[in-house]
Order: C-alpha cells, then sequence, then structure tokens
C-alpha cells in the first residue's frame, strides 16, 4: 500500500478513536524515515490504567493475521460515524505505545518494513534520555 | 503452531475426512468416482443441488472443496482461526451445490497472481481467495454450457476464472466500504457485482440461459443425520479442545460471544476462546436443523450447504443472539408475501439472511428485523441479474441491504443537531 493512504488511514481511525473522548486539544506528530514512520498522538484526556489496557491490548495484537489486515484492515480510517476499531490498526503496524502523558493520553504508533530502526526516531530516543 | 490450532486442523480433517469416506461407502469407490467426475462437468449455476445426482459423489466433492480450502490456509501460512473456518465450512457448504475442484482453482490461482502483482504474499489475500470460489459457476458454465469446443471452451474457461481471481481483490476492498462490514459475505457481495458484468457479456454475446432451479426433494438419512450429528461433534470437541475448561467456564466464553455485534472483522476464536466458539458453531447448526424440520424443509444440498455456512460463520460474526431478528424478518417477510416458509428461495432466504447479524448485533432487534424483512424480496431478484454466476447471492443481496441501512443510518447520525458547535 502506498505510504500516504496507509499513513492517511491509521491516522483517521485513531483520531476518530481519540475523537470520541471529545478533547479539547490533540496533537498528531508525524515522522517519517525512509524505512519507516512513527505517529504520535497526544490529547488532554488521561485515561485510567483500566483504559490504557484495553487500547494497549487492541493495538498490540497477540498474533499477526496478515489475511485480516490487508483484507478488512482496508476498513481503518474510512468510517467516522461510528466506533473506532483500533484492532484494524494493530494488525497493521510493527507497535504501538500507550500512556498518560502529563497532559493527557498519548500513543505512539510504529509501522515500516523489516528493515526498520525505531532509533532512527527522535522521540523514542528522548523517552530513553529520560 | 500452538497445540489448539493443531486441535482445529485435526477437526477438519475428521469432517473432511468422515465427508469423503462416507460418500464413496454410499454408492460404492467406483460409481461414487464416476459420479463426482461427472459433477465436474456439471452447471454449477443457482441453484443445482448436487445431490440430486447422487448424495454420495456430492460429498465426496465437497470433502475435496472442503480440503482445496484447508490445504491454502495451510500453505499461506495464515492462522485456522475463526474467518479461515467460515471460509473453509462454506467452502464445504457450496460443494453441495455449485463449487467443485475443478471450477474452485483457477480463482484461487487468480488472486494468488493478483497478491503476485501487489508483491503481499497468498496469505494477504487467503480469505478473498477462499470465499471468491463464489464465482466458481463462471469456470463451469464457461467450460460446459457454452456448447464451444473443448478445445476453446476448456482454456477459455481457465483464464475467466484466473481474470475473475486477478481482479477480486480489488474489487472486494472496495465494497467494503459500502456497508463497512455489516454484511458478512463481503466477498459474496463483490462477486455478484463481478457476476453482474460478466452476466451482461454472456446476454451480448447470446450465450446465456435462463438460471433453472434444480432441487432434490428426496430425503436421505446420511443427509439429515449430518449437521446435527456434526453438532454434536463440535459440541463435544468445545469441551476437550481448551484443557482444562469447565462447563462453567465454557458457559462464559459463549455468553462473552453473545454480547458481541459481529461486525466484520471479528474473529471469535480471538475474541473469546476456541471452545467458546466451537459451542457457538454446534449451537447454530442444531438451531438450524431445528428450525429447517420446523418449516418440513428438505435436508437437501443447498440446505446443508446454507447450514454449515451459519455454523462456520459461528467463529466470525454469527451468535444465536444476533442472527434471530434477521431470521425473524425474513419468515415475516415470507408470510406477509404469501410465500412457503419450505420453498427453495424462503428456506434459503432464511439460513443466509444471517449475513445480516451484525446489523441486529450492533442495532438491535427493530434493525435486525427489518433488514430480513428487506432481505428476503431482494435475494428472489438478485439472482437473475447475475444469472446465477455468483454462488453466495445472499451476501450479494444482503450487501446491497446493509448499504442501504447503513447509508441511512448514517445520515441519521451525520445530522443529529445536539452535539453541533453552537451557532
Amino acid at each position: 500500500m502506498k505510504r500516504k493512504e496507509f499513513l492517511g488511514r491509521l491516522i483517521g481511525e485513531l483520531t476518530n478513536f481519540m475523537l470520541e473522548g471529545n478533547p479539547l486539544r490533540l496533537v498528531v506528530s508525524l515522522h517519517q524515515e525512509d524505512d519507516g514512520a512513527h505517529i504520535s498522538f497526544f490529547d488532554d484526556r488521561p485515561r485510567s490504567e483500566a483504559e490504557l489496557e484495553q487500547i494497549r491490548k487492541a493495538l498490540n495484537p497477540k498474533a499477526q493475521r496478515p489475511e485480516l489486515a490487508q483484507y478488512y484492515g482496508l476498513m481503518a480510517g474510512h468510517d467516522m460515524a461510528w466506533g473506532a476499531r483500533l484492532k484494524l490498526i494493530g494488525w497493521q503496524i510493527k507497535h504501538a505505545s500507550v500512556s498518560n502523558s502529563d497532559s493527557g493520553l498519548q500513543i505512539d504508533l510504529w509501522l515500516g518494513s523489516d528493515a526498520f530502526n525505531p532509533d532512527n526516531f527522535t522521540l523514542e530516543t528522548k523517552k530513553k534520555e529520560k | 503452531m500452538e497445540r489448539t490450532e493443531k486441535n482445529l486442523y485435526t477437526i477438519m480433517l475428521l469432517l473432511i475426512l468422515s465427508l469423503a469416506v462416507v460418500g464413496l461407502a454410499l454408492d460404492g469407490p467406483l460409481p461414487g468416482l464416476q459420479g463426482f467426475i461427472h459433477l465436474q462437468s456439471q452447471g454449477s449455476r443457482l441453484i443445482n443441488d448436487f445431490t440430486y445426482y447422487g448424495v454420495g459423489p456430492a460429498l465426496f466433492n465437497a470433502a475435496l472443496v472442503g480440503l482445496i480450502g484447508l490445504v491454502v490456509v495451510f500453505f499461506a501460512s495464515v492462522s485456522l482461526s475463526g474467518p479461515t473456518l467460515a471460509a473453509i465450512f462454506t467452502m464445504i457448504g457450496f460443494g453441495f451445490f455449485g463449487n467443485t475442484p475443478l471450477n474452485c482453482l483457477p480463482i484461487i490461482f487468480g488472486v494468488w497472481l493478483a497478491a503476485k502483482i501487489a508483491r503481499k504474499s497468498l496469505g494477504s489475500y487467503s480469505l478473498i481467495a477462499l470465499f471468491g470460489t463464489a464465482l466458481g459457476p463462471l469456470v463451469t458454465f464457461i467450460m460446459f454450457e457454452m456448447h464451444l469446443p473443448f478445445a476453446l471452451s476448456i482454456p477459455l474457461g481457465i483464464c475467466s476464472g484466473l481474470a475473475a481471481g486477478f481482479i477480486l481483490p480489488s474489487v472486494a476492498g472496495s465494497m467494503l466500504q459500502l456497508h463497512q462490514g455489516y454484511n458478512l459475505y463481503n466477498t459474496g457481495f463483490s462477486c455478484g457485482f463481478l457476476g453482474l458484468f460478466a452476466s451482461s457479456l454472456l446476454i451480448a454475446t447470446n450465450r446465456m440461459e435462463p438460471i433453472t432451479i434444480v432441487w432434490n426433494t428426496t430425503q436421505n438419512t446420511a443427509l439429515i443425520l449430518f449437521i446435527p450429528l456434526l453438532s454434536v461433534f463440535l459440541l463435544l470437541s468445545a469441551r476437550i479442545i481448551d484443557r482444562p475448561s469447565t462447563m462453567r467456564s465454557l458457559l462464559k466464553e459463549l455468553s462473552k460471544l453473545q454480547k458481541l455485534s459481529g461486525r466484520l472483522p471479528t474473529d471469535f476464536i480471538d475474541a473469546s476462546s476456541t471452545g467458546g466458539t466451537l459451542l457457538n458453531m454446534g449451537l447454530l447448526g442444531l438451531a438450524c436443523s431445528l428450525y429447517v424440520w420446523m418449516v418440513k424443509a428438505p435436508f437437501n444440498g443447498p440446505v446443508i450447504g446454507g447450514i454449515l455456512t451459519v455454523m462456520g460463520f459461528g467463529g466470525f460474526g454469527k451468535t444465536l443472539r444476533n442472527t434471530w431478528p434477521v431470521v425473524a424478518g425474513v419468515v415475516l417477510a415470507t408470510l406477509v408475501f404469501g410465500k412457503n416458509l419450505s420453498d427453495p428461495g424462503p428456506i434459503l432466504a432464511a439460513l443466509f439472511c444471517t449475513t445480516l447479524a451484525p446489523i441486529a448485533g450492533q442495532f438491535g432487534i427493530v434493525a435486525g428485523v427489518v433488514a430480513g424483512f428487506i432481505h428476503l424480496f431482494m435475494v428472489e431478484t438478485t439472482a437473475q441479474w447475475h444469472g446465477g454466476l455468483d454462488l453466495y447471492n445472499n451476501g450479494f443481496a444482503g450487501g446491497l441491504t446493509a448499504t442501504l441501512l447503513m447509508a441511512i443510518l448514517q445520515w441519521y447520525k451525520v445530522n443529529r443537531p445536539k452535539e453541533d458547535f453552537e451557532l
């Protein structure tokens, strides 16, 4: 899938999810490299530990599901009227980290080819330095 | 491969092996094989009940079609779970009235070609490849019903299957956006769409003939017992597959499944457990058998195909809770329009309408009944549109119904004034 469409779908679905919480502030940050990308989402609504765990579970599925990712994954980001489905994203990415930042929810998505190296991404480096 | 998945393979192999052995035993091995070879050249457009030509060959044919599905899942390196179980059960079901190994393979290879061109693995498109066999009648029709010389018709049939399979991934992805996962047989919807073009082309060449119904009304003990026995087998397997598991934990998993809407893609094995899913499939099989018995419909090829499809999707979207409102809608429409519940159209619609189960699961009983009601009168005309070339005609009609309902519901949802910015 072309990068633009792929990123658009992921950003659309996750934005749909975060807007369901009716935040007053929502920031999407994208960093691309040749072999992968990192997208960060921040809002101003902290979530409970149980909610964070649910999001983590949906975004980090137990197993690779290529048959679902390539077919049903096409629905991601297309439908803003109904509830967001984070599993559609989870099947298509390498990893997701979910936490409460200083102001609210922070979700980081890591995606790319098999050659993808998270060390190339500034945000993760900053986190490691902390 | 995990232990549970290995057990699922064992269950599927046992099912396929039993079908093949019973199929050959019923009429004797040689007549059984001759009947099977004869079936490959039979017209397979809707509705051609293979059990009419012999129960043994139909069972053997269904077994081989199912085996193809299982082999594709194994070699495509995708997990045998809810979606793939649904696909294999559906293929076995349609092996009783339309799918043959001969008409499945060109389509599967066509999808594989598309995967190669798109630089993806067959695993990525495996569900499209399996469900895409709904267009099998196109291959058989061109090979054997156009009355062309075999030297021309056989390659032409293979090429048409390859072409259909090649186009299918692009169409299936787009059709999904129309109903947003509320029609479980999305590939059937896509095949119906492609079937419109194929049928129109064949009409333009004056080669298309009106569809006919071959419907076996003779009761056969093997066919009557098949679904109840399979259901009991699944119920027993549910008890042992997730060892250690108690009856109480199994029922808890089943109840968890009943709360899901079933909207695509909901893998029940992932959402609950393998045991809970098998229990759900077994119960759906028994419920369907009871319905068929109550309305006094015959347990023939298409009816068994319908029940197997419902059971298969018991792992991928269908539960007792989200299916009954849609079936109630079909029953209501059948009675309102003065039709007989055991006639081919209404009985098949009552089984296959469960493609719309996610609508009842998400929006409630009334929405489900309305969807079922619309589905009945739609499905009785849509087969004519694609000339019976799409075996999953209910998936096509269901897709149209779901698209209409979703468009209305979506319009209502995006125009609700309460959440607008204040002027």
